[in-house]
């Protein structure tokens, strides 16, 4: 066990190449959370029972099943259907799908939070939908929900390494193909614990301030 | 040690005492559990407790681990029967990664290291490798006609649209990136059975191992559109041996000579020779010769 900062030097700039890699991943596959989990929490309020059934059961299976077989399933199971996705496609897609299902009972909860004084209310000031929306639900909703919002991103951050299974070189890849060419893993792999630990204390800051801002406003 | 004194120091808080108390402890007890027997040697070590630890990738006809669960391949088949002309019973197999084989043994993870782990001038100075045991060339697997026309990794190299798989941490990825691949052009492959999925999804447009390896692999895979380079231009033959701690000297020595004496009856030939390796090959080649370069 003798730490070799001669050694840290020299594969900080491969790390740091995965680190970007990671950023992106988590970044893209928020983003595409966001907007699947949005999808499905309306979705799921369809009047349509056909509808919304389908979408819980959707909820509930992906829910129920690891990331890391889903991320096997989209990049190995669906070429054999016609459908090559790129390494880092496959893995947006399935960062975003299965924390969509995530954030969509987030948004539920958040919209089921605002209490149904407020849409009767809406409806007496004879508020259009999308005044009701946009001017009092939207605005109750969304605060409450940046915690937990928060907390998911800060998750799936932590599990992009998953990602390495279908050969996106991020962090611990990259990582590891410096151990598996230098026979050392104690520098490699204390540096992807270290650089995890930076980027989720600095997230979990701005996340805080973020929240501490809405809840003014709120 | 050092960890305890400075933890005695430092801890004037009770509960920062105590977790550093349970640190050294923790860091006391990992040491004496890897303290290798100095003096009884290895190889007593192994005959007291009758096994061997070694690690094996899963690549066929090197490594293989059957259905049943059985370890086979040449290269464990080859160490089953010295370690029991030894008087060590048994060998007990783990799969590795390539990479994570050496770090392991020097970890105490294993004894030694049985895989097809090719013998090269840095890997001779973090282990010590007994003679050569297995030796095999280098070939790409490509789909059927060979579209790109690779014959060499610099072929590879100087398509800016090539990919090529390989496992991680083996001598393939690292002749690749020498011939100048770019590192996001190699792709680490898990396995075989994943190096020809990604193959005939169109993910990797060649996927490297060394002949045995790929003519095995192809056999299985059973697909008219792949096709077999072999062996690649410009990529030297390699041999493996059974790779050992450095500590532990004095088994590879004896391991050497039971070998020895099996090369010269023709025991080596019998083991290795079905599985379609050259005892020819390993045997006009030494150690010394491969860990020179």
């Amino acid at each position: 066990m003798d730490w070799s900062w001669s050694f840290v030097w020299e594969i900080l700039p491969t790390l740091l190449e995965g680190v970007r890699v990671t950023i992106l991943a988590t970044l893209g596959g928020a983003v595409l959370a966001a907007v699947i989990g949005l999808a499905l929490a309306l979705l799921r309020r369809s009047p349509n029972k056909a509808v919304m059934r389908t979408t819980s059961f959707v909820i509930e299976f992906i829910r129920g099943t690891p990331l890391l077989v889903q991320l096997y399933f989209l990049f190995y199971v669906l070429p054999d259907a016609g459908i090559t996705l790129g390494p880092m496609t496959a893995g947006l897609i399935g960062l975003g799908l299965h924390y969509g299902t995530y954030t969509a009972e987030v948004y539920r909860a958040g919209i089921d939070n605002v209490p149904t004084g407020q849409w009767e209310a809406a409806k007496a000031c004879n508020l259009t939908g999308r005044q009701t929306w946009t001017q009092i639900i939207l605005p109750q909703a969304i605060p409450p929900m940046v915690p937990a919002l928060a907390n998911y991103l800060i998750a799936m951050f932590k599990e992009t390494p998953l990602l390495s299974a279908i050969t996106v070189l991020e962090l611990m890849n990259q990582a590891r193909s410096v151990a598996n060419f230098n026979y050392r893993y104690l520098e490699p792999m204390t540096l992807v614990g270290v650089f995890f630990l930076i980027i989720s204390l600095i997230s979990v800051s701005l996340l805080r301030l973020l929240e501490r801002r809405l809840g003014r406003i709120g | 040690m050092n960890f305890m004194t400075t933890g005695m120091r430092v801890g004037s808080g009770k509960s920062l005492r105590i977790t550093l108390g349970a640190l050294a402890a923790l860091a006391l007890s990992s040491s004496f559990m890897s303290a290798p027997a100095v003096a009884d040697g290895k190889l007593e070590e192994l005959k007291k407790q009758g096994f061997a630890r070694v690690a094996i990738a899963n690549e066929p006809p090197y490594t293989e681990v059957k259905p049943d669960g059985t370890v086979s391949g040449a290269a464990p088949d080859v160490a089953r029967e010295v370690f029991k002309r030894l008087g060590v019973g048994d060998i007990v197999a783990s799969i590795s990664e390539y990479g994570a084989m050496i770090p392991g043994l020097q970890a105490g993870r294993f004894d030694a290291v049985t895989a097809g782990l090719f013998m090269k001038p840095e890997r001779c100075k973090a282990v010590a490798y007994s003679e050569p045991i297995l030796c095999d060339a280098e070939a790409l697997l490509v789909k059927k006609g060979n579209p790109m026309g690779f014959a060499s990794y610099k072929d590879i190299a100087d398509n800016p649209k090539a990919r090529i798989g390989a496992p991680g941490g083996g001598t393939e990825e690292k002749l690749a990136l020498q011939a100048g691949v770019p590192r996001d052009r190699v792709i680490v492959v898990p396995d075989g059975q994943s190096g020809v999925k990604m193959l005939q999804d169109g993910r990797i447009d060649a996927y490297s191992l060394p002949v045995l390896s790929i003519n095995d692999l192809v056999k299985k895979a059973n697909d008219p559109d792949l096709a077999v380079i072999a062996p690649v231009k410009g990529a030297p033959v390699y041999c493996d041996g059974a790779a050992f701690r450095k500590q532990d000297a004095d088994l590879r020595d004896a391991y050497d000579k039971v070998l020895a004496e099996m090369k010269a009856s023709g025991d080596f030939a019998k083991i290795i020779e079905p599985y379609g390796f050259s005892a020819a090959a390993a045997m006009s080649t030494t150690r010394d010769k491969l860990c020179g370069g």
